[in-house]
C-alpha cells in the first residue's frame, strides 16, 4: 500500500511527515499543467498548499530526478520566462499514468483512514 | 510564453559525468538565483533572500550529491540501452546483407565452420587428456596419483604400478593424506552365456571416500566388504552397463552377475558419466579383496598370494592431501614411507640395488595421467594437433578476412555515402565487427555439428581408447567454441572495418567503385601468401608424416603381423594341471592347422609389444650374462618359424625331433648370438634357463631378430625352447593365408570347442597388437593430411575467389589491352602470372618456416630426415598445380573479356 515505499533519507522533516509516494504525486501533478522547471515546480507546491506542508526543495529536485531516471518525466534544456537556461520536465505517457494511478490509490487511502478516523 | 510547450528547446544533451555534474550545478544555480530575487521582490535584503532561500532548499550540498548519483545512473542507463539498441540494428543489418549474398555468406560460414570445428574437435580430446578433472572428485587439485620412482643405470623410472603389500605400507606408514586408495581395471569375463571380456575396476573400499558419489540406485561397497583375504562378491555397476545390459532396471538390485569366475551380487549402480579414474567407463566396480583371487586365480601352495610380497605390481594409488598439507609437505612424508617400505623390500628380496643406489622417492602426482611423470604418447600427439588445427583456423579467419575485405571494397561507396549522411565511424566499425561476429557465430555452430561428427570420426579411429558417444559436446567445449568464434569473429573483422573507417569520403563518392578497387591491397597479398604458406607448413608435415609411416610399415619385424594371430585361452576358473594345460594346447594348435584358410599353428609362450616371458639365463665359463640385456623366452611347437615367418639364418629351427628326452634345443637370435659369443660359432653352445643347475639347452639354430619392444631400436635378445621339452606356453599362434584378421572369428569358433566348461578363447590378429605401435605415425599421417589437405582446399578457393574478382573489377583496364592487340594468351598469362607469384612467395615462406620447425619435429618422424628434399619437392609441386587450377578460371573469363563491352559499361 501507500507508504509501503517510504525511504528514510527522503522524508522531509516538518509539520505533516511527508512520504515520498506524496512528494512524487505532488510533483507529478504539477508537471500535469505543463513543463515547468525545478523552481517553477517549488513555487507551484508552495502556492497550492499555501505552504502548509512544509516541503524542503531539496526534496522536490531529489523527486524530480528520480522519476526522470524512471522514465515517468522527460527533461530538456530550454529558456526560462527571464531568458535564462533553465531544466524543463515534462510528464511522459508513462508518467501521466503513474500520476492517473497514485492519484486513485492516494484517494483510496484518504478515504479508508476518514472513515476510520469517523467512525471513533 | 512562446511556443506551443511554453519554452524554445535549446541543444545539450547530458552525455558523460562531467556534463552531469554540470547540468546539476546550473539547475541549482538557476533555482538560487530565481529564489533570490523573488525574495528580493517582496522586500528582503539580498543577504537574507540568500539565507532564506538556503533554509527552504535544505541541505545543498548533499542534495547536489543525491541528484548527480541518480543522473549518472540514468546516463549509464541510458547508454546501455542505446548500445544494445545499436547491435540489436546492427545485427537485423548484418542479417539483411547476409541475406542478400547467400553465397557470400555461405563460403564464409563454412570456411569458418571448417575451421572452428576442428579446433572444438582438438580441443575435445586435449581437455580430457590435460585439464578436466575426473568426474564427482571434488576439488580435484587436492587429488593425486601416487608415483615410486628408483633409479636404475642412472635413469629414474616413476612406477604408477604397485603391490598389495606396497599400498599397505604407505597407506600405515603416511600422515598426509586423508585418504588413499588403490585399484586395477583389468578385462574380465562378464555375463554367464554370452560373456563378454568388459573391463571391470577393482578397488579398496577407500575409493568411494576419495570420490563424491551417490549412487542412483542401491548403495556402494564397504570396508567390511572389502576385507582381505576374500571379499564379498558385490558389485557396482557402471551407468552404461547398467543401461546397454539391464536397460536401466531397478530390480536388478539383489540379483547376480558372473564376473570372472565368481557370480557377484548387485548392490548398487554409479552415477552416470562416473568412470573412476578411467578414460571410458568399466562394466562395474568391485571390492578389491574379492576381485583379486577371482582374477589372479587360486594361488597354490608355496606361491604367495596377492596380499603378500613386493615382486607383484598391478595397483594404481590415488590420494587426497589433508587440508593445509602442501604437495612438498606430502611428498616428504610418502617419500620416508616409501624408503622404509624399500628397506622392507630390500630384505624380501636380495637381488634389489641398495637404496643409496635406487635412490627411491615418491611422487605425489596430477591425478590426470597425461600430466603425471609418465606423460604418453596420446598427449603428445595432441598437442601437436593443437597446433595443427590452429593453423587451420587462422587460415580459415585469413581466407574470410579476404572476402570481407574483397566486399568491404565493393562496399565502398555504400560506405562513403553512409560516412557522408552522417554515421559515426564508430558506429560504422562496430557494425562491420557486428557483422564479421555473426557471421562467426554461424560458423561456430557448424563447426559444433561438424565437431559432432568429427570426434567420433577422429575418436574411433584414431584414439580409440578417448572416445565416448554422446559426451562429446558440454559446456567446457561450448565456451571454447565462443571463444574461438568470438576471436574469429573479430580477426576477420578487424581488417575491412579498419579500411572503410578510414575512407577519404570526397574521393570515394567522386571516384566510384570501379577505380576505388583496382588496386589490390597489400593487407590482402599478405593474407594470401600467408595462407599458402601455412597450407604448405601443413602439407610438408603430411609429407614427412606418410613417408614416416611408409617407412613403419616397412620395418622388417621379423614375423608377420599381417597373417597371424593370437589365441588365448581364457579359463575363467576351470583349474587345469600342468600337464592338462599343455595338452589343451596342444588340442588347440592340432585343432587350429585343419581349420580351412589357416596355414599354419604353433604354441607360443611370448607375444611381441603384448605380452613377454624373461628369465635369467646362464652360459656356462661366463658371469653375469643377464647384465648384458633382457633375454625374452619364446618356447614354441616344431614349424614355428614357418608359421610366424621369422627365417633362421643358421642351423634349424624346433622340429618334431626335440621331442621330451632328446637333447634339449635352442634357437638364439642373431643379436643373441652375437653378445653371448661374439666372434665365435654359436651352434652346439649350451644355455641354461633360470638357475645355474638347470640342464643345458643346445643351440641347434640361428633366428633373425624380431622386433619385441620397440620399432625403433629393440634389443633383439631372443631365445626359442621347445614346447614339448620346456613346458611354459601362453597361447597359439595362428597363420592364415588371408591378410589381417578377416578370419579371427572363424578360428575363434573351431577352436572354442576344444575349450572346457565355461573356459574360452580369445583371437587376436597381431596387426591390432601393433596398432597402438604405430598410431602416432598414423595419426600424424592422417590428421596432416587431412587438415593440410583443408588449409588446401581453403586457400585455393581464397586464391580463386581474389583473382576473379581482380579480373572482374579490372575488365575495363583488360579491354584497353585486348583493344590494343593482346592476345587471350598474354591475357591468360597476365592473370596466371599473379597467381603464381603469390604462389611462389607462399611457398618460399612455407619452406622457409617448415625448415625451422622440423627441428621439433624431427623425434616424432622415424627414419625420414626433417629436410627430406623429396617430400619438400612435391609439396611444392602440389601447391603450384593448384595455383594453375585456382587461376584458370578467372584466366579464361579475363581471356574472353569483349574490349566493346568492358569499354561501354563506362
Amino acid at each position: 500500500m501507500f507508504p509501503s515505499n517510504v525511504q528514510g533519507n527522503a522524508v522531509a522533516e516538518s509539520d505533516l511527515d511527508l512520504v515520498q509516494g506524496t512528494l512524487d504525486l505532488l510533483v507529478l501533478k504539477a508537471l500535469a499543467w505543463g513543463p515547468m522547471h525545478g523552481y517553477g515546480v517549488a513555487r507551484w507546491v508552495g502556492a497550492t498548499t499555501a505552504d502548509d506542508l512544509q516541503i524542503e526543495e531539496g526534496a522536490l529536485y531529489t523527486a524530480l530526478h528520480r522519476m526522470e531516471r524512471r522514465g515517468w518525466l522527460s527533461a530538456e534544456w530550454g529558456l526560462s520566462e527571464n531568458n535564462r537556461q533553465a531544466k524543463f520536465y515534462r510528464l511522459s505517457a508513462a508518467g501521466r499514468r503513474q500520476l492517473r494511478a497514485e492519484t486513485a490509490r492516494w484517494t483510496r487511502y484518504v478515504a479508508a483512514v476518514t472513515r476510520v478516523l469517523q467512525t471513533a | 510564453m512562446p511556443g506551443r510547450d511554453g519554452f524554445r528547446r535549446l541543444f545539450r544533451l547530458d552525455r558523460g559525468d562531467r556534463d552531469v555534474d554540470r547540468s546539476v550545478r546550473d539547475e541549482l544555480a538557476f533555482h538560487f538565483e530565481m529564489a533570490v530575487a523573488d525574495l528580493v521582490a517582496s522586500g528582503m535584503t539580498a543577504a537574507d533572500a540568500r539565507l532564506e532561500a538556503e533554509r527552504r532548499f535544505g541541505d545543498v550540498g548533499r542534495t547536489r550529491h543525491r541528484l548527480e548519483t541518480i543522473d549518472r545512473a540514468r546516463v549509464a542507463e541510458g547508454r546501455r540501452v542505446e548500445q544494445w539498441r545499436n547491435i540489436l540494428h546492427d545485427l537485423r543489418f548484418a542479417l539483411r546483407m547476409l541475406r542478400r549474398q547467400p553465397g557470400f555468406a555461405a563460403a564464409v560460414i563454412l570456411t569458418l565452420a571448417l575451421g572452428i570445428g576442428a579446433n572444438t574437435t582438438i580441443f575435445g580430446i586435449v581437455d580430457r587428456l590435460l585439464f578436466r578433472p575426473p568426474a564427482l572428485l571434488p576439488n580435484p587439485d587436492h587429488v593425486h596419483r601416487l608415483y615410486f620412482a628408483r633409479t636404475d643405470n642412472g635413469r629414474e623410472f616413476a612406477a604408477a604400478n604397485v603391490s598389495y603389500q606396497r599400498y599397505l605400507d604407505v597407506v600405515n606408514g603416511t600422515s598426509a593424506f586423508a585418504s588413499m586408495a588403490a585399484f586395477w581395471t583389468p578385462r574380465m569375463a562378464v555375463g554367464r552365456d554370452n560373456a563378454n571380456e568388459m573391463r571391470v575396476t577393482m578397488a579398496t573400499a577407500s575409493f568411494w571416500q576419495v570420490f563424491d558419489v551417490t549412487p542412483v540406485a542401491g548403495r556402494l561397497f564397504t570396508a567390511v566388504e572389502d576385507s582381505p583375504p576374500a571379499g564379498e562378491p558385490v558389485a557396482v555397476l557402471s551407468w552404461p552397463f547398467w543401461q546397454a545390459t539391464f536397460g536401466g532396471r531397478r530390480d536388478v538390485l539383489g540379483t547376480r552377475v558372473r564376473i570372472g569366475r565368481v557370480d557377484y551380487t548387485i548392490i548398487g549402480v554409479a552415477p552416470r558419466g562416473f568412470w573412476g579414474l578411467e578414460q571410458t567407463a568399466p562394466a562395474a566396480f568391485i571390492p578389491l579383496s574379492s576381485g583379486a583371487d577371482n582374477f589372479h586365480g587360486p594361488f597354490g601352495p608355496g606361491r604367495p598370494s596377492w596380499r603378500q610380497g613386493y615382486g607383484f605390481n598391478w595397483l594404481q594409488i590415488f590420494a587426497r592431501r589433508k587440508e593445509g598439507v602442501s604437495i612438498d609437505a606430502s611428498t616428504s612424508d610418502l617419500t620416508a614411507a616409501f624408503k622404509r617400505s624399500y628397506a622392507l623390500q630390500a630384505a624380501e628380496q636380495h637381488h634389489l640395488p641398495p637404496a643409496d643406489v635406487a635412490r627411491p622417492r615418491a611422487i605425489v602426482g596430477s591425478i590426470l595421467t597425461e600430466r603425471g611423470p609418465n606423460q604418453g604418447t596420446n598427449s603428445k600427439v595432441a598437442l601437436w594437433l593443437i597446433g595443427v588445427s590452429a593453423i587451420v583456423l587462422i587460415i580459415a579467419c585469413a581466407n574470410v578476412g579476404n572476402l570481407l575485405l574483397a566486399r568491404a571494397v565493393r562496399r565502398r561507396r555504400e560506405i562513403a555515402v553512409r560516412l557522408a549522411l552522417g554515421i559515426s565511424r564508430t558506429r560504422l566499425f562496430s557494425q562491420l565487427l557486428v557483422e564479421s561476429t555473426l557471421l562467426a557465430a554461424l560458423g561456430a555452430a557448424g563447426g559444433l555439428a561438424l565437431a559432432r561428427w568429427g570426434a567420433g570420426l577422429l575418436g574411433s579411429v584414431l584414439l580409440p581408447d578417448l572416445t565416448t558417444p554422446g559426451s562429446v559436446i558440454d559446456s567446457r567445449l561450448l565456451l571454447f567454441t565462443s571463444l574461438a568464434a568470438a576471436a574469429a569473429g573479430f580477426v576477420t573483422g578487424l581488417a575491412p572495418a579498419l579500411q572503410a573507417v578510414r575512407l577519404d569520403v570526397t574521393t570515394m563518392l567522386h571516384g566510384g567503385a570501379r577505380d576505388g578497387a583496382s588496386h589490390r591491397s597489400p593487407v590482402q597479398l599478405g593474407l594470401l601468401v600467408m595462407q599458402g604458406a601455412l597450407s604448405t607448413l601443413l602439407l610438408v608435415g603430411a609429407g614427412l608424416f606418410m613417408r614416416s609411416l611408409h617407412n613403419v610399415r616397412d620395418v622388417r619385424l621379423g614375423f608377420d603381423a599381417d597373417r597371424l594371430s593370437f589365441v588365448a585361452p581364457v579359463m575363467r576358473g576351470v583349474v587345469l594341471s600342468a600337464a592338462e594345460t599343455s595338452r589343451l594346447h596342444e588340442r588347440l594348435t592340432g585343432a587350429a592347422r585343419v581349420i580351412p584358410g589357416v596355414d599354419g599353428a604353433s604354441r607360443t609362450e611370448s607375444v611381441p609389444f603384448y605380452w613377454d616371458n624373461e628369465d635369467n639365463i646362464f652360459i656356462p665359463g661366463r658371469d653375469s650374462v643377464n647384465k648384458l640385456g633382457s633375454f625374452v623366452q619364446q618356447s614354441v611347437s616344431p614349424g614355428y618359424f614357418a608359421t610366424a615367418g621369422t627365417r633362421i639364418l643358421h642351423g634349424r629351427g624346433i622340429t618334431d625331433e626335440d621331442r621330451p628326452g632328446a637333447p634339449r634345443a635352442v634357437v638364439v637370435s642373431r643379436m643373441m648370438a652375437a653378445t653371448l659369443w661374439p666372434a665365435q660359432e654359436a651352434i652346439g653352445k649350451c644355455v641354461k634357463v633360470s638357475a645355474d643347475t638347470m640342464p643345458c639347452n643346445h643351440v641347434v639354430g640361428i633366428a633373425e631378430d624380431i622386433k619385441q619392444f620397440s620399432l625403433r631400436d629393440d634389443p633383439g635378445l631372443e631365445y626359442y625352447l621347445a614346447a614339448a621339452q620346456a613346458d611354459a606356453t601362453f597361447g597359439v599362434y595362428v597363420r592364415t593365408s588371408a591378410r589381417g584378421g578377416a578370419s579371427a572369428e572363424t578360428i575363434r569358433r573351431a577352436l572354442q570347442r576344444e575349450m572346457p566348461g565355461v573356459s574360452y578363447v580369445t583371437v587376436t590378429p597381431l596387426s591390432q597388437i601393433l596398432e597402438p605401435v604405430t598410431l602416432p605415425w598414423q595419426l600424424g599421417a592422417t590428421m596432416f593430411t587431412m587438415f593440410g589437405g583443408l588449409a588446401l582446399l581453403v586457400a585455393a578457393v581464397g586464391l580463386y575467389s581474389v583473382l576473379a574478382y581482380g579480373v572482374a573489377q579490372r575488365s575495363r583496364e583488360i579491354g584497353v589491352r585486348v583493344a590494343l592487340g593482346a592476345r587471350p594468351r598474354d591475357v591468360v598469362t597476365l592473370v596466371l602470372r599473379e597467381g603464381l607469384g603469390i604462389s611462389l612467395g607462399a611457398i618460399a615462406l612455407g619452406v622457409v618456416t617448415a625448415l625451422l620447425a622440423g627441428r621439433w619435429l624431427a623425434p616424432l618422424l622415424f627414419s625420414v630426415s626433417p629436410r627430406d628434399p623429396v617430400t619438400y619437392g612435391t609439396v611444392a609441386l602440389v601447391l603450384l598445380l593448384v595455383t594453375v587450377i585456382a587461376c584458370l578460371a578467372p584466366a579464361q573469363r579475363a581471356a574472353r573479356t569483349d574490349p566493346n563491352i568492358a569499354l561501354r559499361a563506362e
